[in-house]
């Protein structure tokens, strides 16, 4: 038993990225918008458990808080608002499906070329392993939101500026685009 | 201790179902939704490359990313709703107002 849960700790970012697999595939297949958000939402949440695993707790955190707490909601009022059930969609491939098919079959191809010597390969390369030692000497995985928000605020600010005009700009555009019309 | 391929690949794979749903799906709403999956497999890869170098300059962008997809979804939704009010539909098959 305390084995099992040392090994289940250990492979916490697998376990966590192949569920937000699994929400992604989902999203992409349900048929009702409504079921695509609830997977986006498990997918969301699936990503920030990674993020967590990979020592990063206040993106992690941030994740839950910006995608589950708000866009998620958003994409729920905007399923409300419009009448999704009087668009009926044949199936989920339609028109372009088979270039769609060709697309992920070069995609497929691409893939398997790149990574033919991780997967496949006899004597795979040195896996490259996160180095937490250079880790602790910034004290990120104990003191994150410390060391992100002096990264945010020393060497990124200019960033970090630009974001907030970026912001306010998406905030009027979103008023004005989503205005009724004034005749 | 996580393997870095192990990181890349669960985000390129993120990405590419994205990609395969921005191609398939005909609604606006979900072509929404794919985008910010994808935008999710980028802020994976920073945020272990940031792992990776010890650095924390990748977290610091992870976050930039995450306050940009928020403000790129709301401008999205409100075209949608703009869309929808006007032509009456969200399929993106209906939309054609280009075409003269």
């Amino acid at each position: 038993m305390e084995h099992l849960l040392e090994t289940i700790g250990r492979n916490m970012f697998a376990i966590f990225g192949v569920m937000a697999l699994c929400g992604a595939a989902f999203m992409v297949a349900a048929k009702s918008a409504v079921h695509s958000v609830l997977g986006f939402l498990f997918t969301m949440l699936c990503v920030s458990g990674c993020f967590l695993a990979l020592d990063a707790e206040f993106i992690g955190m941030a994740q839950i808080l910006v995608y589950a707490g708000g866009i998620v909601v958003l994409f729920l009022f905007v399923v409300m608002l419009v009448e999704l059930s009087k668009f009926k969609e044949k199936g989920v491939f339609q028109l372009q499906s088979r270039y769609a098919v060709v697309a992920v079959l070069v995609g497929a191809a691409a893939f398997v070329a790149a990574f033919k010597n991780v997967i496949f390969g006899a004597s795979s390369p040195e896996a490259l392993i996160l180095r937490p030692e250079l880790a602790k000497g910034l004290d990120v995985a104990q003191q994150n939101a410390q060391a992100v928000s002096r990264g945010l605020f020393s060497d990124y600010l200019l960033p970090f500026e630009i974001l907030s005009v970026i912001l306010l700009v998406a905030l009027v555009g979103a008023v004005v685009l989503a205005k009724t019309e004034r005749v | 201790m996580v393997n870095l391929n192990a990181v890349l690949l669960i985000s390129f794979l993120l990405f590419s179902i994205g990609i395969a749903g921005v191609l398939i799906r005909r609604n606006a709403l979900v072509i929404l939704m794919c985008v910010e999956l994808m935008l999710n497999a980028a802020n994976l890869n920073f945020i272990a490359f940031a792992r990776h170098s010890g650095s924390v300059s990748g977290q610091a962008f992870a976050l930039l990313i995450m306050g940009f997809a928020a403000a790129e979804v709301a401008v999205g939704l409100a075209l949608v709703v703009a869309l929808y009010r006007k032509r009456d539909t969200v399929q993106v098959d209906d939309i054609n107002l280009l075409k003269g």
